[in-house]
């Protein structure tokens, strides 16, 4: 069995419903801290709503309902007395789709700083902006234009100002949701040289479609397939070594 | 040629009177018989209606030429090469073209006679008086007129009605815009889909109903409320204010700006919201640092259509707030509008060519040239806004 390091995020039976419709299917996962974990499968396996779930962006679908224990830091972040505004500061998210606010790029990133209180004069909040952005990779691209609109910016680009948007909040865990999806070979590897970068501080999950992507870039992976957790290994292992027949198949192309 | 067929005895006493017998001849063929008309006119009638007869046939055998002709251009034109997309797209344009050019050629027409109109009145009263004369009182033109000295003399300084215009407007905007836009936002982000389903057209009946109904409303119930209101504090408040008229008035507003707004608010795409979320704000931080930004130049634009409204009723005005020029910023007197006082002027019974009745055109010109200014940098805030924000 997968041999995990300190684990930051445990799931128990944790099911997921779409009114009546049942998405996930009493998955059970550790994560481990401080490393990469992909999750893999085809299209409408819920992969996705199984990240959502770890930062509660599912609330925000009226009809979805979950079931089972979801720990986060030893917390469970179901539990009633939860407030999930630190949650989420607590984990972050970057979307498919870069989403930058239509503002400045300086005003980006400031943006969960200075709702979190994070900072309370200019100079600090600066310093906050210029580092998140430095890690993010994105600071010799735009210091000349801080204030320009980050809507200006390429895909690419933007998805790295979206992620140092999350990383300007001091999350403990990224969760990527198929941030390379809408961009080109070349940002992708932008992208995935920073994910690495990152994994020394923080713990990041990433939902992708592109196996060659969870090869590259992550420690361990996970196979969803309708709902269920499939195989959950270390990735050399799952991409070497298979042991259930589902997994080969679609890492092989041979369905998905 | 039927004037060639009458008798050569008839004695014809000038056109007129050729007219007259040709409409008798024309209404007998009709069928419609007056009298005992002359032998010869009946018969002048008899040979009309054979001649309408063969015109009718000529008429018909052309119509049936031409399309036949038409269609045999048309089956001709039919062949492979022919595209005939691009020549009924050009047809189309062409239509849709002339759709819009008669909008615009009809307002060009319009500002065109305001300002004819209003050149005359310039022509009577100097243009400096009508645009900072503090006294509007067109009642005295006749007294004026007999002589019966200075009291008497009409007087046409425009500035109470736009005072009173704006002051209503204002008061109606402070009434719609905040009520309108939180309605907005409590429908667009908070409504439950069932409250949202029945609540917005709702308030988009409101918009519908005419503007004589919110007259009498504020003229019956509010305006008698607020003074009565005012009695019981203290104050005077006549029985027909601006106050009563621009509430009512701002009532009658508020589905403009609350419909516009929350579909301007729904709009914004729901990845920014997810992002502002991800980050941890709540919805309240959302709302107000992601949403509203990103909605803001839909947001000016509902609150422009909400001005223009407010500056251009009249019938509340007329009813409710009464037809005193004052130039008053107190919102408890009597005030009149522009628009109201072009009505009064307008209605009943005028001399055309009175400085009175030339004054509307003058007021008209004016409101035209505000609302134009208004609407330009309304429109300049907009684009300013969308520059920043997409």
């Amino acid at each position: 069995m997968l041999e995990l390091g300190e684990v930051i995020v445990n799931c128990a039976d944790v099911s997921v419903f779409y009114g009546d419709t049942r998405a996930i299917n009493n998955i059970s996962i550790d994560i481990e801290k401080q490393s990469i974990t992909a999750f893999i499968g085809p299209s409408g396996c819920g992969k996705s709503t199984f990240l959502r779930t770890i930062n509660r962006m599912n609330d925000t679908i009226d009809s979805c309902r979950i079931e089972g224990r979801v720990k986060v830091d030893g917390e469970d972040i179901y539990a009633p007395s939860v407030d999930v505004v630190p949650l989420r500061a607590k984990v972050g998210m970057v979307f498919q789709k870069p989403n930058p606010f239509p503002k400045s790029i300086y005003e980006n990133v400031a943006y969960g700083p200075k709702i979190h209180g994070l900072s309370n004069n200019k100079n600090h909040l600066d310093e906050i902006v210029e580092k998140a952005l430095t890690r993010a990779g994105l600071w010799a691209e735009v210091k000349d234009r801080l204030h320009d609109s980050g809507t200006g910016l390429s895909g690419g680009q933007q998805q790295r100002l979206c992620i140092a948007r999350t990383i300007a909040v001091e999350p403990q865990i990224i969760l990527m949701d198929e941030p390379c999806s809408a961009l080109d070979p070349i940002a992708t590897s932008k992208i995935e040289a920073l994910m690495s970068e990152l994994s020394a501080e923080y713990t990041i999950i990433i939902v992708t479609h592109s196996m060659q992507q969870a090869a590259r870039v992550s420690k361990r992976t996970a196979f969803f397939h309708l709902g269920d957790l499939i195989e959950y290994d270390s990735t050399d292992t799952i991409f070497t070594n298979p042991k259930e027949q589902k997994t080969e198949d679609y890492i092989t192309g041979r369905f998905g | 040629m039927l004037v060639g067929q009458f008798p050569s005895d008839l004695e014809i006493e000038g056109r007129q009177t050729v007219l007259i017998l040709l409409a008798q001849i024309k209404n007998i063929s009709n069928g419609i018989v007056v009298g005992q008309p002359d032998i010869w006119i009946l018969e002048s009638a008899e040979k009309l209606t054979s001649w309408q007869g063969i015109s009718n046939v000529i008429i018909s055998s052309l119509a049936a030429a031409i399309s036949f002709l038409g269609g045999l251009y048309g089956v001709s034109l039919i062949k492979p090469e022919f595209r005939a997309r691009n020549s009924v797209e050009v047809l189309l344009l062409a239509g849709l073209a002339v759709c819009s050019v008669i909008a615009i050629i009809t307002t060009i027409g319009i500002v065109f006679s305001v300002i004819f109109e209003s050149i005359r009145f310039f022509k009577l009263i100097p243009p400096l008086e009508f645009l900072s004369g503090t006294v509007w009182n067109p009642e005295f033109e006749g007294a004026a007129r007999a002589g019966s000295g200075q009291e008497g003399r009409a007087a046409y300084g425009s500035i109470p009605l736009f005072a009173g215009t704006f002051l209503i407007s204002i008061i109606a905007l402070s009434v719609s815009v905040p009520v309108g836009l939180l309605a907005a936002i409590y429908l667009s982000e908070y409504a439950t889909r069932r409250v949202r389903g029945t609540v917005k057209p709702l308030l988009e009946i409101l918009a519908g109903v005419p503007t004589v109904v919110y007259g009498f409303f504020a003229a019956l119930t509010i305006a008698p409320f607020f003074r009565e209101t005012g009695v019981l504090l203290g104050l005077d408040v006549a029985s027909e204010s601006a106050l009563a008229a621009g509430f009512v008035m701002g009532i009658m507003i508020i589905p403009f700006v609350s419909s516009l707004s929350d579909d301007v608010i729904n709009s914004v795409p729901q990845s920014l919201r997810d992002a502002a979320l991800g980050l941890g704000s709540t919805k309240s931080e959302t709302i107000k640092k992601v949403v509203l930004p990103a909605a803001l130049p839909g947001i000016v634009a509902s609150i422009i259509l909400a001005v223009s409204r407010a500056v251009g009723e009249t019938m509340i005005v007329v009813m409710a707030a009464g037809l005193a020029a004052n130039l008053t910023a107190n919102p408890l007197d009597a005030v009149t509008t522009v628009t109201a006082q072009i009505v009064t002027i307008l209605v009943g019974d005028q001399e055309f060519e009175s400085a009175k009745t030339l004054s509307a055109f003058a007021l008209a010109l004016t409101l035209i040239v505000i609302t134009l200014v208004l609407n330009f940098f309304a429109l300049q805030i907009v684009k300013k806004y969308r520059e920043q924000y997409e």
